[in-house]
């Protein structure tokens, strides 16, 4: 017999009850780590699609609310291609809308001739047309989910598109993107003499040291701009700032509930086991241990909803990422970080909403506890 | 009623001091005790003074109601007192955590209803006693089925006590009791729960108990017939101690003996 044997019996006595706290902690841990995981895997995956345009460097309006509110001069172009080091730079207008009315959907409207469109590895047909304003390049998962082949129409923008090609992509962000030449997208959005941003892309052989060269010159060159690459473009998003003091708001409003529940599921046991806690108290027990008792049941509860709350979290997140206005914009993304905040939030919430009714169980006379059976 | 003088008793000091007489405290006094409940409008011990000492075997004895359970309760420090002092060793014990400390290594205590846990097996039910008094789980585990073995339950370790017959109850509650080698027992009706042949076997184990270990016994009874097994009988009655016979006995302690 050990120290935890107690408390593990305890627990297992009452089956039913453990069962439910414990599932209201995970459900607790398994919203902090979806909603978590979710608004950093909107970050990291508008990041990595713009990383994998070949971009080294962005130019970005500073702080900018949201991806589309960003807002810089096409006038700015000739001023970034004139730094030293820099290969090409092209402006990237983006959009969020919905195609055919069926699936959210982010449009990148590239400038033709721009270095973004020489990468592209299609699968089908081609890339458009100089002057061919309403064709598009659709990614490869958005085309499937939509059903679309080379040819097919698709409306973006309350506007009929003709696919003129099928694409491969890494980043799940661009899989479900629909690429369209620039002119055509300011028109659509009336945004003729602004892009979203610059992407850079710098002269090869590269090392950190030529980026941040790089990167410094071009904040002359566009001074007032946000100048970084693709992770802290992605970062200076407001929004995302908003969308993780939400998800952080309703974590904690949820996590101050399992406390709640894993007290009153103490309290209950405690009063329930009060003979127990008596019979413990007349053995000899110090009101230190007996304190111990009812402290480990709760982390041991709280441990079980952690555990099961972070598989719960990362199995909602990809339900989530699948749905069909979901899908492309959100990417599941389980951090470490986020694993060891969760842990971190149980191992304080077990012992914390065990602690009042340990200090009841302490504050038992034994005799009295004893006549309570 | 006043508390019994400390006997004198020969010593030698550890360091080669010679003490030829010292005082030697009793093992557990009540100087002027009381206890009150709802809010001083019951008085269920008023004024008692008691002290025992480390060979003695002692009945209470009283009605229901009389106060007897109470006394038994504040010699233990399961309850506290509203008026007067409780010694151990000569020692005032304050407060919960020097009380569990005092029970945890000096004081067994045998329950009327045996008080085991039924969520732990027999050998557990003693484990648990000795949590945080004998070091490791195997320690802990010999130790229990030493016990277990010497009070002929070694072959029901595993079962819990809801498995057990009344009388094998009664006997892992005072094997419990036992676990940490107490200097005092206190039974409260140890038989009360018994059948008469049962309740025989369990006064002669603590008789037993009382020859082998030099353990002092206090119980507490309205059974004349468990009274009479006790080297002394204190009768309680409305809170206070009506009669003792220790006090008559006090240059010659009664024989232990007595307890069969």
């Amino acid at each position: 017999m050990t120290e935890l044997t107690l408390p593990l019996r305890g627990l297992i006595a009452r089956p039913l009850r453990t069962l439910l706290t414990v599932l209201g902690i995970a459900l607790a841990v398994a919203g902090f780590v979806a909603l978590t995981g979710l608004t950093a895997g909107v970050q990291h995956s508008f990041a990595s699609g713009i990383d994998e345009n070949g971009a080294d460097l962005v130019v970005s309006q500073r702080s900018a609310f949201n991806l589309v509110s960003s807002t810089v001069p096409t006038s700015l172009g000739p001023a970034l291609s004139g730094v030293p080091n820099v290969e090409a730079v092209s402006g990237v207008l983006l959009n969020i809308t919905t195609a055919d009315d069926a699936a959210n959907i982010v449009m990148a409207g590239w400038p033709s001739g721009s270095f973004l469109w020489k990468d592209i590895h299609l699968l089908a047909g081609r890339i458009p047309a100089s002057g061919d304003q309403w064709s598009v390049i659709l990614g490869e998962s958005i085309a499937s989910a939509l059903d679309k082949r080379v040819g097919d129409t698709v409306e973006l923008q309350f506007q009929p598109y003709t696919v003129v090609g099928i694409a491969s992509f890494s980043s799940i962000l661009n899989q479900n993107s629909a690429i369209v030449p620039l002119e055509g997208l300011q028109q659509l959005l009336s945004r003729e003499d602004v892009f979203t941003l610059f992407e850079v892309r710098l002269k090869r052989p590269l090392d950190k040291n030529d980026i941040a060269v790089a990167r410094t010159r071009l904040v002359t060159a566009a001074p007032g701009f946000e100048v970084g690459d693709t992770e802290q473009f992605a970062s200076s998003i407001r929004v995302f700032d908003l969308l993780q003091a939400i998800a952080r708001t309703i974590s904690l409003v949820v996590m101050v509930m399992a406390c709640v529940a894993i007290a009153n599921t103490l309290l209950m046991a405690v009063n329930e086991r009060t003979f127990e806690i008596g019979v413990l108290a007349a053995l000899g027990w110090s009101p230190r241990r007996i304190l111990r008792l009812i402290l480990i049941e709760g982390v041991i509860m709280s441990a079980a909803g952690g555990v099961i709350g972070i598989i719960l979290g990362a199995l909602t997140m990809e339900m989530a990422a699948k749905t069909k206005f979901a899908a492309g914009l959100i990417v599941p993304y389980l951090s470490g970080w986020s694993i060891a905040q969760a842990l971190i939030f149980v191992f304080i919430a077990g012992p914390l909403g065990a602690l009042y009714p340990a200090w009841r169980a302490t504050r038992l006379l034994p005799a009295d506890a004893l006549r309570r059976i | 009623m006043a508390a019994r003088s400390p006997r004198l008793s020969s010593i030698s000091g550890k360091a080669g001091y010679d003490f030829s007489l010292v005082l030697m405290p009793p093992l557990v006094e009540l100087s002027n005790v009381g206890r009150d409940f709802d809010g001083g409008r019951i008085v269920a011990v008023d004024d008692v003074s008691l002290a025992i000492g480390n060979d003695e075997t002692v009945a209470i004895v009283g009605r229901s109601g009389s106060g007897k359970s109470t006394i038994l309760n504040l010699i233990c420090g399961l309850d506290r007192p509203t008026r007067g002092e409780v010694r151990f060793e000569g020692r005032a014990v304050n407060g919960r955590a020097a009380w569990a400390a005092v029970r945890a290594s000096k004081i067994g205590i045998v329950f009327q209803n045996f008080s085991l846990l039924q969520s732990l097996s027999a050998r557990e039910n003693i484990e648990v006693a000795l949590l945080g008094n004998l070091g490791g789980a195997r320690q802990r585990r010999v130790r229990a089925l030493e016990l277990l073995a010497h009070f002929g339950l070694a072959e029901r370790a595993t079962l819990r006590p809801a498995e057990l017959s009344g009388g094998e109850r009664q006997r892992l509650a005072i094997a419990r009791a036992l676990a940490n080698r107490p200097k005092l027992l206190v039974a409260d009706e140890p038989t009360g729960s018994l059948d008469v042949q049962t309740s025989q076997s369990v006064m002669s184990i603590i008789g037993n108990v009382h020859r082998e270990f030099g353990t002092a016994v206090i119980v507490v009874t309205h059974d004349e017939d468990v009274a009479a097994l006790c080297g002394r009988r204190v009768e309680i009655s409305d809170g206070r101690i009506r009669s003792d016979s220790g006090m008559a006995a006090m240059s010659t302690p009664a024989p232990a003996s007595r307890i069969r």
